[in-house]
């Protein structure tokens, strides 16, 4: 039944519709819901019906999911706010190196010294660990009304810096630094140059028609110079999240663009490339290992409380203002995976490995959630340090009815 | 003229989720509000998806903010045809917390808002909203059916 495209399109995104249900029911990601049934699904149907269960590495699944991980990306740079980073570039730039650096270097030495992986698996293991998610950093600072106080949009910025780390860290490590790579760096730059002033005349010129002009006009420099990337032995995810990150001021704000870019990759390319990453997971390897798991957890969490800590003291935020930062804690699952699903299909990492990595990667992008809700909520009634006194001072919540 | 009862309910919070329960709490705090003379107040709560992702964090709040500022244009055309000072306010969060929070802010005498039947596996994994408003609000709290 595989080896019928129509059939096996029909299995994934049966599997997709499943995953969205139980994400709605659950109110949880559909990233994460995605994932867990990739997985469970790969074991299920790999023990009674297939052999080869999902059949991951059919080629045209590889290349929605490979498409909707580029795309991601993308739209995950354009989300970033110019203006903010322009007037926070020195504090985000501290705390996001910190919170880039202390668990890249730190979960690779615990993979290598620790856990005995040999060194690329283990500088792997620390650029996939290294992420933070801006998302649920910036769903807090929302939910508290803080993403409008300066010490909010310095975290908020610096979250964009900790993960261009970690991409950069994915696209430049494993990369064979030949004169592909000198040619890929220089057009990239040019590319980053040129797009910002390039695009919004263009666009004003040729867009807005049913042609989807726009949509063609992204997709071809993302692929362009995703095709680039993997030709010089980098990854594609790089450019992508430089190019959103470029025209966050122009095509991230204009919102029927993103929109319809968002329906496309939330329709079809990513439930492709989460289930395909929870397919990688090998539920055997998981419980052969759980120790494995928890020392890579705890090597994420720690490594990123002693690194960001201090920094955020530097800028003499209270410390015990900590939500926010420690929130920094969280993985996203996207650079995360996309950083293992690197690892996996270039053989830097095992099966096995890749399972470790993928599992701390959703593990601490629950577990700080799941503790939030259970043990601080609700979380206007905890007891207020002297800074979030202040940053609630700065807050302007709207309320005025013509605003809604 | 108000029942003696209601003397002193001055500011009135709806909980607003867009349910039948919720716009039959709307209707009950909206007579309230227009027989006791007091201002209305009205929250939506949109809440992310947990873990937040960002491209489906983002779509989820642009989604919630047009679906809730399209139901409060009609809303407040009806106040004020009943001549009820209204406000609304779309906030994102946990929704019994930002429901409580939001009644501490403005001083609430009442907190209206619809019961949803859930399965107890809903119950269980994310618990009751009203459960929690019930516990921690500083007002009375009135729960329509």
């Amino acid at each position: 039944m595989l080896t019928n495209t129509w059939a096996l399109c029909a299995l994934w995104v049966g599997l997709a519709l499943a995953a969205t249900l139980l994400a709605i029911w659950f109110k949880i990601s559909t990233a994460l819901s995605e994932i867990v049934v990739g997985t469970v699904a790969q074991l299920v149907i790999g023990v009674f019906l297939a052999k080869e269960g999902l059949a991951g590495n059919t080629q045209w699944i590889t290349f929605l999911a490979g498409t909707g991980a580029i795309v991601l990306t993308f739209l995950a740079g354009a989300e970033l706010d110019p203006v903010i980073f322009k007037t926070k570039w020195k504090e985000a730039s501290i705390i996001g190196l910190a919170g880039f650096f202390g668990p890249f270097l730190g979960c690779t030495a615990i993979a290598h010294y620790i856990l005995h992986w040999a060194i690329m698996p283990s500088w792997l293991c620390g650029v996939a660990l290294s992420t933070t998610s801006v998302a649920v950093v910036y769903a807090v600072m929302l939910e508290l009304g803080f993403n409008v106080t300066e010490y909010g949009k310095a975290i908020l910025a610096a979250c964009f810096i900790n993960d261009l780390g970690t991409v950069i860290a994915l696209g430049l490590i494993f990369s064979p630094f030949t004169v592909r790579t000198l040619i890929f760096v220089v057009v990239s730059i040019v590319v980053f140059v040129v797009l910002p002033f390039l695009t919004p005349r263009f666009f004003k010129k040729y867009g807005g028609r049913v042609s989807e002009l726009e949509a063609k006009y992204i997709l071809f420099f993302l692929f362009a110079m995703g095709g680039l990337a993997v030709w010089a032995g980098s990854e594609a995810v790089l450019p992508a999240y430089m190019i959103g990150m470029v025209l966050a001021g122009t095509v991230g704000k204009d919102h029927s663009l993103i929109r319809r870019l968002r329906t496309l990759t939330f329709g079809l390319l990513t439930p492709f490339y989460f289930i395909r990453a929870g397919s990688f997971v090998s539920v055997p390897a998981l419980m052969a290992a759980p120790v494995t798991l928890l020392v890579l957890f705890l090597a994420k969490s720690l490594t990123k409380a002693a690194t960001v800590y201090p920094a955020v003291r530097i800028h003499k935020y209270d410390g015990k203002a900590g939500a926010y930062y420690t929130l920094m804690m969280s993985t996203g699952l996207t650079f995360g995976t996309i950083s293992a699903l690197f690892g996996l299909n270039h053989q830097i990492i095992t099966q096995a490995q890749y399972s470790y990595i993928v599992g701390t990667v959703i593990a601490s992008a629950v577990i700080p959630t799941v503790i939030a809700n259970s043990f601080f909520l609700p979380r206007h009634l905890l007891p207020h340090s002297q800074a979030n006194k202040k940053a609630e001072q700065e807050v302007m919540r709207p309320v005025p009815a013509e605003e809604g | 003229m108000g029942s003696p009862v209601f003397v002193g309910i001055q500011r009135i919070l709806v909980a607003f989720d867009a349910s039948p329960h919720a716009e039959h709490a709307l209707d009950v705090a909206l007579s309230m509000a227009g027989d006791m003379k007091a201002k209305l107040f009205v929250i939506a709560v949109i809440r992310p998806p947990e873990p937040a992702e960002s491209a489906e964090f983002h779509a989820v709040l642009d989604e919630g903010r047009e679906r809730y500022e399209s139901i409060f244009v009609p809303l407040r055309e009806r106040a004020k045809q009943k001549e009820i000072e209204l406000e609304t306010d779309i906030v994102l969060g946990h929704p019994a917390e930002q429901i409580i929070h939001k009644a501490d802010t403005i001083q609430a005498s009442l907190i209206v808002m619809g019961k949803r039947s859930h399965t107890i596996l809903h119950r269980w994994m994310l618990g009751s909203n009203s459960e929690r408003v019930l516990r921690y609000a500083h007002c009375p709290v009135m729960i329509v059916h």
